[in-house]
């Protein structure tokens, strides 16, 4: 059966830039700091926006803080693709977000639901990640 | 009270991290609207010490956890100092509200995160 994500991992295993990542000391370490400042400042947004409602420029800070999240965590798993690929934890990370993404694609109606449906998948993600740290 | 290997410390770990979203999230927030960037960030100041409260009692519980893995790290002591220091100018500095402390607010808060997350980089 075709796997995108085992696919993915393993043209990612090969590449010179994953040696690169996973010999340096100090760049995973400062990718992942970066990761968890974005972490504080999409995190602020998704409260100010469940809290304050929608608002077009709260909305931009976010799509940065997500922006920011996305690429250092797609860096960060490029440092070591297989040993995230065959981690429970990071597996269920990438199903949550994949669900996350799908809560965002439901019509306006149910734009409360959603909010609320996200905040608690985002919780699991959060989870999730810190248990990919111990296997 | 060691609870290191067992599936607690992850998820006091999380709690910790939901935590910083809504603290510092909220910070970030409050500071980008005294600089202009955004419309009022009021009502989330619940929030803001909702997250402080559970962000103290996690780390503490995972300080009392190991205190002497965490006393023999570098991280440790550089993130309690800029935290000490932090939470000093957020209810004292921060209150005027001005372009400048919001500016060293988000530089400060910034520092902890860094130092914060360096504790996993120096744990042996």
């Amino acid at each position: 059966m075709f796997n995108p994500l085992l696919e993915v991992a393993r043209l990612l295993q090969d590449t010179p830039l994953r040696l690169e990542l996973s010999q340096s000391t100090w760049t995973v370490p400062i990718i992942g700091a970066i990761h968890v400042l974005a972490i504080a400042w999409f995190g602020g947004t998704v409260f100010g926006g469940a809290v304050l409602g929608p608002n077009p420029q709260l909305r931009r800070f976010r799509w940065i803080g997500l922006a920011i999240l996305l690429f250092t965590g797609f860096l960060l798993f490029w440092s070591q693709p297989l040993r995230l690929y065959y981690s429970q934890f990071f597996r269920a990370k990438i199903l949550l977000l994949v669900l996350i993404a799908a809560v965002a694609c439901l019509p306006r109606r149910f734009a409360r639901l959603g909010v609320l449906v996200s905040l608690a998948l985002w919780a699991g993600v959060i989870l999730a990640s810190r248990g990919i740290a111990y296997r | 009270m060691t609870f290191e290997n067992s599936w607690l410390f992850p998820v006091i770990e999380s709690i910790h991290v939901m935590g910083l979203a809504a603290f510092v999230g909220t910070i970030v927030l409050a500071d980008l609207h005294t600089l202009g960037a955004i419309p009022d960030a009021g009502p989330l100041t619940r929030w803001t010490h909702a997250g402080l409260a559970a962000m103290l009692a996690t780390g503490a519980a995972m300080f009392f956890s190991d205190t002497a893995r965490y006393l023999h790290n570098p991280a440790f002591h550089v993130k309690v100092a800029l935290l000490v220091l932090t939470l000093v100018a957020h209810f004292t500095l921060r209150r005027r509200g001005t372009r400048f402390t919001a500016i060293l607010s988000l530089i400060l808060w910034s520092s902890v995160v860094v130092a914060a997350r360096a504790v996993a980089d120096f744990d042996v």
